[in-house]
């Protein structure tokens, strides 16, 4: 096996074993990981990927490694990215199914997630800052984020429906630009 | 039985829009109200496993309820299933998004995304801090972690085992 496609099944094979909490809890690691430790894509593209998985019906760390994948070695980096996401949680989930039927309950268990689960929260707000700073937002369009973060986060709104009005506001923003133009 | 575990978990992936959760409650729907496969309180416990054990929570959900099934085939197919329709749709998509990145109102399309973006991940941080912060440990907990993740940008992971190390002694 080529070492590139080596180095991309043991990196989300790492990010597939870290983390807790499900696919936001998975972008600061991959961030890191992809995009300023080994440089495989742009934190444009990379911000890019991240809109595209979550419109996308299925896991949003699942589509995510399928685009990142894709970005770095077409379809052997796809495959390689999605296998290492996914193997971790095969091995450990039969392990508990099969051992622990408790697990959840366990005293220590429990411990463990009272200072996790804050720590999680911390590790997801500070790439937050840092994307802020490089997605072009200014003090016009910084409303947009907050509305969408109330709406989803307050509201429970599904994100499907922010994300197809944003891609028709821009279809037609678009249009009646080169409207005006010509 | 066995396409049938394969067949519901790939709906299940087909359907589902906004990630984990959004997975949860489809899951729920076939596995607990259609099938029968497990119990309301069966399923609370896999949700719960789910969210503690690392790794994607829909494919720890679809790992743990295809081997309570059918053992190891049953797990295998059930991620399987849940994760063919991301790889069809999401190859498509990333495909499409190589060839027009170049075009004027793709950019602007995908320039409109990245501000929705970070409002999504806001909303995460506002949805996973929601019960995240019962008592001043967690709140010390938090403080700690966002001050050294800013000035010294240590390993997430480094970052994570330390917390649940604190958490198994302080906790």
């Amino acid at each position: 096996m080529p070492k590139r496609l080596l180095s991309i099944f043991l990196t989300f094979l790492k990010i597939g074993a870290f983390t807790i909490g499900g696919a936001y809890a998975m972008i600061p690691l991959i961030r890191r990981e992809v995009v300023q430790k080994r440089g495989w894509i742009t934190d444009e593209d990379f911000l890019d990927g991240l809109a595209a998985a979550q419109s996308c019906p299925g896991p949003i760390a699942i589509n995510l490694s399928v685009y990142i994948g894709l970005h770095i070695r077409r379809g052997w980096g796809m495959a390689m990215a999605v296998l290492g996401t996914v193997l971790p949680s095969l091995i450990t989930i039969v392990a508990i199914a099969a051992l622990f039927t408790h697990y959840a309950e366990m005293p220590l268990v429990r411990k463990a997630f009272h200072a996790l689960k804050p720590a999680l929260v911390a590790l997801i707000a500070v790439p937050l800052i840092q994307m802020t700073r490089q997605a072009g937002l200014n003090l016009s369009n910084f409303w947009v984020p907050l509305v969408a973060m109330a709406a989803v986060g307050l509201l429970g709104i599904s994100p499907i429906w922010l994300i197809l009005a944003a891609i028709a506001f821009a279809v037609l923003q678009s249009l009646w630009q080169k409207g005006k133009a010509a | 039985m066995y396409f049938t575990l394969f067949w519901t978990f790939f709906k299940i992936g087909l359907f589902s829009f906004g990630g984990g959760y959004a997975i949860l409650a489809m899951i729920q729907q076939e596995v607990v109200l259609r099938h029968a496969w497990l119990t309301q309180s069966q399923f609370t416990d896999v949700v719960a496993i789910s969210q503690m054990t690392p790794g994607p929570i829909a494919i720890n959900a679809a790992t743990f309820i295809g081997y309570q099934q059918a053992g190891i085939p049953g797990s295998l197919l059930c991620t399987f299933g849940v994760i063919l329709p991301s790889l069809i749709l999401m190859l498509a998509i990333t495909l499409t998004y190589l060839r027009l990145r170049k075009q004027a109102w793709f950019k602007n399309v995908m320039q409109k995304l990245r501000w929705l973006t970070l409002g999504l991940i806001g909303a995460a941080v506002i949805l996973i801090g929601k019960g995240a912060f019962p008592d001043w440990f967690s709140v010390a907990v938090f403080a700690i972690c966002l001050v050294v993740y800013l000035r010294f940008k240590p390993n997430p992971i480094y970052l994570m085992l330390g917390a649940a190390l604190v958490g198994m002694v302080l906790g």
